[in-house]
């Protein structure tokens, strides 16, 4: 393993000011554009366009910027709603698992990650499909927690929420990427 | 556009309380409820949650809409696992079903015990989200980053936190400042949104410069507290939490339903689901 790769595996669990602050706006960025939903009908999820700022914020900052908006930033839209922030925690947990998944996309999209603007945004649509895809497996808990049936959950809960998701992501990330790179460079980061 | 928790508990008894009490309860709650699958004890569990939830003094006009919301996603979720799951669910006792009648077209068969478990499932939902209510109303918002770093959540994570309150007002503001801006321009993100990709589609000019917006802000924030040295020694709280009597009887009185239902389920007496007899007769016949 090189030297550049084990820094760059350290970096990504570093905790700065800068961490801190980036993961406090991807949550309340999360929290506030979660009233952008549209039902489904019959089901109980919504297409969620917002839910794209947690894969992006992971692929961009970091597993801890991604999982802490994705898990507070889901407590704070629920807080809002007035559900309460702790009633559906294990809810919040699979947000903030798909934004650490994205967050760690130097470690299994290398290529993309380190690859030209168009790279790097194709990267991240694919690391938020995957972190996607794998972070919401967490919602099966609800299988043991509140003893709903698999089949249940996998019908009522985790498609229609996986489905909503993907498309917000597949749109969004790849856009916030392209729009993000000219201003980070801005900002000489 | 303000969109912030509504702090609509201020000043009833439960707002009074340390708000590491209110956090602790939700999670003492659930774990009690978890392990609980008899109605009837359930059912007392629902009414002990809406004593407490009560003691919020939370102004039932203003979260009507929020209870709403409440009844028909549990409504929904507990009849299409019925509907779904019919007679195989762990919970369900052993042993043949009494079957009531066959859903049509899924074929579905609907028994005592599937009717049991799903007015079961309703009240333990119902029980949560009552108890969960005063977490969103009952505590101020800027005393959540002092309360989860007091419960033990690293000091620049529960920050975070408490930044994260910090920048709802500013964020929504920006957002609402980019819709109008959009507005101006003749774009109005939410008109003739039916389909799910054209809603999405139509977000985007309004997402993404609030998102761009947000991060490029953040470097004064970034740059301030860097300046005041953050992260590099331990960090003092304005607000003092202490627990008071009263703290200690509610946590008290919380730890000891979680114990009891815990031996509830050792001894096996509140763990298995309970179905009326009135239902398996009329399955009967």
């Amino acid at each position: 393993m090189s030297a550049i790769s084990m820094d760059r595996r350290n970096n990504l669990w570093e905790v700065t000011s800068r961490t801190i602050v980036y993961a406090a706006i991807g949550a309340a960025l999360y929290g506030i554009l979660l009233v952008a939903q549209l039902p489904i009908p019959g089901s109980t999820v919504s297409v969620r366009p917002a839910f794209a700022i947690v894969p992006f914020f992971g692929y961009a900052f970091g597993p801890i910027v991604g999982f802490f908006t994705g898990f507070v930033g889901n407590a704070i839209g629920d807080q809002i709603s007035g559900w309460g922030a702790l009633t559906s925690w294990n809810w919040s947990i699979a947000n903030g698992l798909v934004g650490l998944i994205a967050g760690l996309a130097p470690l299994y999209l290398q290529r993309w990650v380190n690859g030209s603007t168009r790279d790097r945004a194709i990267g991240g649509a694919i690391a938020g499909v995957i972190a996607v895809l794998i972070g919401f497996l967490f919602v099966f808990t609800d299988n043991i927690l509140q003893g709903l049936d698999i089949a249940t959950i996998f019908s009522t809960l985790y498609v229609p929420v996986v489905v909503g998701d993907l498309i917000g992501t597949i749109i969004l990330v790849p856009i916030l990427v392209y729009a993000w790179e000219p201003v980070k460079a801005q900002l000489g980061r | 556009m303000n969109i912030a928790p509504r702090y609509l508990g201020r000043g009833s008894w439960l707002a009074r309380r340390d708000p590491r009490v209110l956090i602790l309860v939700v999670f003492f709650f659930i774990f009690t409820v978890l392990q609980i699958w008899d109605a009837r004890l359930v059912f007392g569990l629902l009414i002990i949650s809406v004593i407490y939830y009560r003691t919020a003094a939370i102004p039932w006009a203003q979260i009507r809409r929020n209870w709403t919301v409440v009844f028909l996603f549990i409504g929904m979720l507990v009849t299409v696992n019925m509907l779904v799951a019919g007679g195989n669910v762990e919970a369900m006792p052993e042993g043949e079903p009494d079957v009531l009648f066959y859903f049509p077209l899924l074929g579905t068969p609907i028994s005592a015990q599937s009717v049991s478990l799903a007015v079961t499932q309703f009240l333990r939902y119902l029980a949560m989200a009552t108890i969960g209510f005063p977490v969103a109303f009952a505590i101020a918002p800027s005393d959540f980053g002092v309360a989860f770093r007091r419960l033990g959540v690293p000091e620049k994570f529960a920050f975070g936190i408490d930044l994260t309150f910090r920048f709802l007002p500013s964020l929504s503001a920006d957002f609402q400042s980019t819709v109008d801006a959009q507005r101006i321009r003749g774009f109005d993100w939410s008109a003739g949104a039916t389909g799910f990709l054209t809603r999405v589609r139509r977000s985007t000019p309004v997402i993404v410069p609030t998102v761009v917006n947000a991060i490029a802000g953040a470097e004064d924030t970034i740059d301030a507290m860097d300046l005041r040295g953050f992260g590099t020694g331990r960090r003092t709280w304005l607000r003092l939490l202490v627990y008071d009597r009263e703290d200690w009887l509610v946590l008290g009185f919380f730890v000891a339903l979680l114990v009891a239902a815990t031996l509830g389920g050792f001894l096996g007496t509140s763990d298995e689901l309970w179905t009326p007899q009135f239902l398996i007769d009329i399955a009967q016949g």
